[in-house]
């Protein structure tokens, strides 16, 4: 032992201050992916089990340690930020400051399309970052190739235009128009007319689902399967209108939020929200979900930014004096709220669970440009902001998820790559009702019902109390004849039997009631066939 | 054992008598009997039966029980004699009462007779004899020596013997074998003996199947060798053993075969060389039939077209001459076929029913189709010699002119011809009067082709007249002249998107306004871009549909994305925008009309004509306009929309509760039950039910404050069951695990290939069990393992472990020995 302290000792001194940090930060990473704490082995019994757990949890180990290095070592970008000195803000900074520090190629996704005639534009990111959908809402539909600024298909529906999704990827999209919805193909021609869900106000899609979620005019919450076309789910919130809308990313459970100021959470396969929360006095302007689904932003028409615990169903913040139209979480975090032609970015302060936003960074449009929509565009430091004058798109440094995931979401896809994903994720499709608050519970226990039926043993229990209180009962003093100690304890035993009657009989003694008939049906069979009969 | 038990009790029926009074504890009996001379008198085999420790053999007896023993005092001797002494007593005065009577004596006299007095004459029933020896005799105890028989014969003949015979005999007494133990001993000493035996054997197994059944997985790979594995490796092993087969090989193994097999003349090296340039041409013909089989499996037509171009140009070059005439021979024959069976003449059914009903005027396809056989045909029934001609003139007739003056004539001769020929059909286009062709469809069908004839006549004539008045430089000349044979394919070109033109006129006409913009979109960008076709496009759309977009949508705006690339910071959109910006502004009033109209119709969609309102902004001039400040009645309503949304809230919360925790009922009594009296009626109702509706109460209380939104004033968190979701939880625990806890941590982490690296990918999903097809498993092999060792992975290889269940078995034996 005192060897080995030794040794552990040497080791200790030939570790560099760095290596240690190295150290420090692999077992961070590490535990991030270990994904919690495995089961405490000794209060096991099983010696097998236990062993076999124990092996498991070692190639757990292993697995999260390969891991924790290859983000380490191997991820080949780092995040983007923006450092400043002395008395510098982040939030002084402007675009052009910004233009001039960074390379080219980011320097040209700075950008205004001054579109003036159709309307405020929405626009949508495919889950890559690589296309970008911009709807106008006077019906001017426009499929980008973000990656080398090709206008892929531009098409105008002459109707109005509410809201624009992709679904699964580039090649399908949706529109919110007058009287329906619409998906149309990245070519420009219609797909599908969704008549059944009306007047529709917003549209998100839930990817892993292949739902189309839609709420219409008259607040009816529907979601559409994109695969068969079944109308999965179709809800009424009972509300009223609304048009705010969004998808925690975490469960792709879907938010509304109300003229009541309350933001309802809704799953496809319940007719009841899952939770109510009253966020704002007024109405709800816009929702917005952190990526890792427990951090909401909500803004109200009182000019305030709340953000939300979900899992405490709590307020952690309130930011005064800023009522957002629009409101976007960007992949590592940031908060953008736009108003007005005024674009507010907030970041976390903070690190660690507590959470704390402050201004990050300003940007203001050309005065008079309403801004629409906000959204960041994902694996790029970039925030796409549709507005009544087109569209832009401002940098942001540190907004976006350096490294992308070819698994989750490929930006330099093939057409093959696509192909073949497409396949997978098809295959992968997830069922409606695995849209629940915790997707970690799936295949785990079921939740304690709340008690309906008592168990055998309360049952049992209460019955004995019964009987207690009946036989302690103590009987008045009766007239003469009646006062017998005999009549008084027929009396007792009647109140005694009568308490054990309000206790129907238990099922076993059922059970053994037919097992004994049947044993008397076998004693009266005829002696050649009682071998058939049931044995104990 | 049980009889015996009886026997030595029935024998031993005194002895049964005497223990049962109180008597002295063994152990000093023990020590009595130690002092007293094993010999002494008879009475002594009593006491000797009494006590067990004495030894005799041949009895048994079973251990006195530890109470009986009284090796500790923790028996009250008192309870014995308060037990016994009843019994004791009566047997005790009953034998002294019949002593008295038969023997007249006082009782004192017979008192002391069990205990102290124990001397009893003991009476031979027969005198003492050699025949009828004393029982100390028997058992050896103060009887005759050998010796004292011995010595009188000392010195007489024989006593040496004797003696020697004697003491051989005393050796052996001396080894005597003892008595066997009673059967049940005996066999219990030989189960403990064997149960340490097999314990021993056992316990050197537990580790080997402690690490089995620990182990992840099972591997049973390490006897893979099957045998043998090649027909070779079988006959390297065969030896002749009958004697065919010694015959057969000292015949082929003989030293004489070898050597005419040496001095066959062919060496071991041509052996190897032929052997070689056989194995090549095999492998280049394998090759060429590979090469041969895929070339075969090329569907192009082009490529074949070209492939066959090759042959023949190859096989005219290259072919000999005798070849080249059996060459010519086929190809006359097939022109003579062809010439006699016109099959390519369009004289088939389908083709006659195509031309009959002029489709092939109509279709591009069905014309190609057509010509193509036509050509197939000329082909076919050209000459042989004209083989290498250009011409493709249809009429074999006019052939050989052709090729006569091809022969002859300077290309502007031909030209002539041709342009002359060309003249002369176009001049003659005579209808026949009677027959199928007259019909006035047949008429009109064939003027249609005719015209078409025609009008390519003409051109070709132009074409002519500009070949033949050459002007300007001839290259330009030379490369039209190249291609023009192809100047057919480029009126045929010029003339479809006329029609496609024609089609998508149509179409926009036919079709509704939902689907229009695909019709445009299908076409070229250079046609979008034409003023005149979005021209068209307003027109249509404002025609066909009244909506409040339309006016200002119609121009179509499109924006050169490609120059964002470019770096400037902003862009207005070029002349197209002024134009649609025009336009926008002359279609304003009627698009604000429309909007007031919609929202006239859609009061609902109020927020949606805001919007509309608010969209331009300051900027445009038009949206100037269309902005409103919104009414007073609407400002105060969106100041005071929020007003009570806590009470809402509230009462929103509660029904919610109601419905997830329902009240309980009211009670009441049945009409009419209870109310027969004024007095029953200001009782009120019993008291139990009174009771019973507080409890219900109580009851949800207590329900609504274990709720999670109980302490949350500002949420409500329905707890209704996610029925459809029920079925992705499991209800019970998977079998080896007995905690929840257990089984979540253990199901927390994925396992599949997207999640983990793929050198543990493997480790995570790998069976219980690794078995190889065809290896069989043995019955498990004792090896040594250090206990202290856990179950590696690092080399699960090294041993073929036994499978689990089969270890399982052993250890249940064991178990089994062990409760014996």
């Amino acid at each position: 032992m005192e060897v080995n302290t030794e040794d552990n000792n040497v080791m200790e001194k030939v570790l560099l201050p760095d290596e240690q940090e190295i150290d420090v930060e692999l077992e961070a990473k590490e535990k991030k992916y270990l994904r919690g704490e495995g089961a405490n082995l000794e209060l096991l019994k099983d010696k097998k089990l236990k062993s076999q757990l124990a092996s498991r949890e070692k190639i757990y180990g292993k697995s999260a340690k390969y891991a924790a290095k290859i983000e380490k070592w191997l991820l080949p970008a780092s995040a983007g930020y923006l450092e400043t000195e002395g008395l510098e803000k982040t939030w002084r900074v402007k675009q052009t400051d910004i233009a001039k520090e960074v390379d080219i190629l980011s320097s040209r996704k700075q950008y205004d399309i001054v579109l003036p005639d159709l309307g405020p534009y929405k626009v949508d990111f495919t889950a890559s970052g690589r296309h970008m959908l911009a709807g106008g809402r006077k019906g001017h539909l426009a499929l980008v190739d973000m990656m080398n600024m090709k206008l892929i298909r531009e098409i105008q529906v002459g109707e109005t235009v509410r809201d624009v999704a992709f679904l699964q990827d580039e090649d399908l999209f949706a529109a919110a128009q007058k009287k329906y919805a619409y998906i149309y193909k990245s070519n420009g021609a219609e797909a599908h007319c969704l008549k059944e869900s009306g007047p529709v106000t917003r549209l998100r899609y839930l990817k892993n689902h292949f739902l189309l979620a839609s709420v219409n005019k008259i607040g009816q919450l529907r979601f559409q399967d994109t695969t068969n076309g079944s109308m999965e789910a179709s809800i009424r919130t009972g509300k009223g209108r609304t048009d705010v809308m969004e998808v925690n990313p975490y469960n792709n459970v879907v938010a509304l939020g109300h003229s009541g100021g309350t933001v309802t959470m809704w799953t496809p396969k319940m007719q009841a929200p899952l939770f109510q929360m009253r966020c704002h006095p007024g109405p709800v302007s816009s929702v917005a979900f952190h990526p890792n689904g427990h951090l909401m932003a909500t803004s109200g028409k009182e000019r305030k930014i709340k953000i939300w615990d979900l899992r405490k169903y709590e307020e952690i913040q309130t930011i005064h004096g800023f009522h957002a139209k629009t409101l976007s979480f960007s992949q590592k975090g940031l908060l953008a709220a736009g108003t007005g032609s005024f674009v507010q970015v907030l970041g976390d302060s903070s690190s660690g669970s507590s959470h704390n936003y402050s201004r990050y960074m300003n940007h203001s449009m050309v005065k008079g440009y309403q801004i629409e929509k906000l959204m960041f565009r994902p694996y790029e430091d970039v925030l796409g902001i549709g507005h009544s004058m087109g569209w832009s798109s401002i940098l942001i440094p540190g907004s976006g998820e350096p490294n992308f995931d070819s698994w989750v979401a490929n930006p330099f896809e093939t057409l093959k790559q696509k192909r073949e994903k497409q396949i997978h994720s098809l295959l992968d499709k997830l069922p409606p009702e695995t849209v629940m608050l915790d997707p970690s519970k799936i295949g785990a226990m079921r939740p304690a019902r709340r008690k309906e039926k008592p168990t055998r043993g309360e049952i049992e229990a209460e019955k004995e109390l019964a009987i207690e209180a009946a036989k302690s009962t103590e009987l008045k003093n009766k007239t003469k004849g009646r006062n017998k100690p005999s009549k008084r304890t027929r009396k007792k035993k009647e109140l005694v039997e009568s308490a054990k009657r309000s206790f129907p009989a238990q099922e076993h003694s059922a059970a053994s009631k037919k097992r004994r008939i049947g044993e008397e049906e076998a004693a009266e069979l005829p002696a050649s066939l009682k071998r058939f009969a049931r044995k104990k | 054992m049980g009889g015996l038990k009886r026997k030595s009790s029935s024998k031993t029926l005194g002895k049964a008598k005497q223990r049962k009074g109180p008597h002295l504890p063994s152990s000093i009996l023990k020590a009595i009997n130690e002092k007293r001379p094993l010999n002494s008198d008879e009475e002594d085999d009593e006491l000797d039966s009494d006590d067990e420790n004495g030894g005799d053999v041949y009895e048994y007896e079973d251990g006195v029980p530890e109470e009986e023993s009284r090796r500790n005092n923790r028996y009250d001797r008192v309870d014995n004699y308060e037990y016994e002494l009843p019994e004791d007593f009566k047997v005790f005065f009953q034998h002294t009462r019949m002593l008295q009577d038969v023997s007249g004596l006082p009782a004192e006299v017979f008192k002391g007779e069990g205990k102290s007095e124990r001397r009893k004459l003991y009476t031979e029933a027969y005198p003492e004899s050699e025949f009828n020896p004393t029982r100390d005799v028997l058992e050896g105890k103060d009887s005759v020596t050998f010796e004292e028989l011995l010595a009188p014969l000392e010195g007489k003949p024989g006593y040496n013997e004797l003696r020697k015979s004697f003491s051989r005999m005393r050796k052996n007494t001396q080894s005597v074998v003892h008595a066997p133990l009673p059967k049940p001993e005996r066999e219990r000493l030989d189960r403990k003996s064997v149960r340490g035996q097999v314990d021993k054997e056992f316990d050197k197994w537990v580790p080997l199947v402690k690490r089995n059944r620990e182990a992840p997985t099972v591997y049973f790979d390490k006897d893979v060798n099957l045998g043998y594995s090649t027909v070779g490796a079988i006959a390297s092993e065969f030896k002749p053993r009958t004697k065919f087969e010694m015959n057969m090989a000292s015949v082929l193994g003989g030293n004489e075969v070898l050597e005419a097999h040496r001095n066959d003349g062919v060496s071991m090296e041509d052996h190897i060389k032929d052997h070689n340039r056989i194995a090549k041409t095999r492998s280049l013909l394998f090759r060429h039939e590979i090469k041969s089989k895929r070339m075969k499996k090329i569907k192009s037509k082009t490529y074949h077209r070209l492939k066959n171009k090759d042959l023949r140009l190859a096989g005219e070059s290259l072919m000999d001459p005798e070849l080249a005439k059996e060459e010519a021979m086929k190809q006359e024959i097939r022109r003579v076929e062809e010439r006699m069976t016109l099959k390519h003449k369009n004289t088939s059914k389908w083709a006659k029913r195509m031309r009959s009903r002029g489709l092939d005027m109509r279709y591009d396809e069905t014309r190609a189709a057509l010509s193509e056989q036509l050509q197939k045909h000329a082909d076919l029934s050209r000459k042989v010699n004209s083989m290498n001609d250009g011409s493709s003139s249809d009429e074999s007739d006019d052939e050989e002119e052709l090729n006569d003056a091809s022969d002859q004539d300077t290309p502007a001769k031909l030209l002539a011809k041709a342009k002359e020929k060309t003249l002369k059909i176009v001049e003659d286009d005579e209808v026949p009067n009677s027959g199928l062709l007259s019909l006035p469809f047949m008429a009109r069908a064939m003027k249609k082709k005719q015209e078409e004839a025609n009008e390519e006549a003409k051109r070709l004539v132009e074409e002519y007249e500009e070949w033949e008045n050459p002007d300007g430089a001839e290259n330009p000349k030379n490369s039209v002249n190249v291609i023009g044979r192809r100047s057919f394919g480029e009126t045929a070109i010029v003339e479809a998107p006329k029609e496609s033109k024609k089609e998508a006129n149509n179409f926009y006409d036919n079709s509704d306004s939902d689907n229009d913009m695909d019709g445009i979109e299908d076409n070229d960008v250079v046609a979008v871009r034409d003023n005149a076709s979005p021209a068209r496009n307003t027109g249509t759309i404002t025609e066909t549909e009244i909506d409040d977009v339309a006016g200002n949508s119609a121009p179509k705006t499109t924006f050169d994305v490609a120059l964002f690339a470019s770096g400037s910071w902003k862009k207005m959109t070029g002349c197209k925008n002024a134009e649609s910006k025009k336009a926008s502004k002359t279609h304003v009033p009627i698009s604000q009309a429309q909007d007031k109209k919609e929202s006239r119709d859609e009061e609902s969609e109020d927020s949606e004509s805001e919007a509309e309102q608010m969209v331009d902004g300051i900027l445009t001039s038009a949206s100037k306009e269309t902005f409103e400040i919104p009414s007073q009645a609407e400002l105060i309503n969106r100041a005071f929309a929020g007003d009570d949304v806590v009470d809402e809230f509230e009462k929103e919360k509660q029904k919610v509760l109601n419905e997830e925790v329902p009240e309980p009922e009211k009670p009441v009594q049945v009409p009419g039950w209870g109310q027969w009296t004024n007095i029953q009626n200001k009782r009120g109702l019993p008291s139990w039910m009174v009771r019973e509706h507080e409890d219900a109460k109580k009851k949800r209380e207590q329900a609504l404050k274990t709720r999670k939104d109980a302490r949350l004033k500002h949420v409500i968190i329905s707890e209704k069951v996610h029925k459809k979701a029920e079925k992705l939880h499991t209800t019970t625990l998977p079998f080896p695990f007995t905690s929840k806890e257990a089984f979540e941590n253990s199901m927390r982490m994925p396992i599949g290939p997207e999640f983990n690296p793929s050198t543990v990918v493997g480790d995570l999903n790998r069976p219980e069990v690794v078995k190889k097809t065809g290896v069989i498993i043995k019955p498990v092999k004792f090896e040594e393992v250090n206990p202290n060792d856990k179950a590696d992975d690092e080399h699960p290889r090294s041993h073929q472990k036994q499978r689990p269940k089969k270890s399982k078995k052993v250890g249940r034996g064991q178990s089994k020995v062990k409760s014996k």
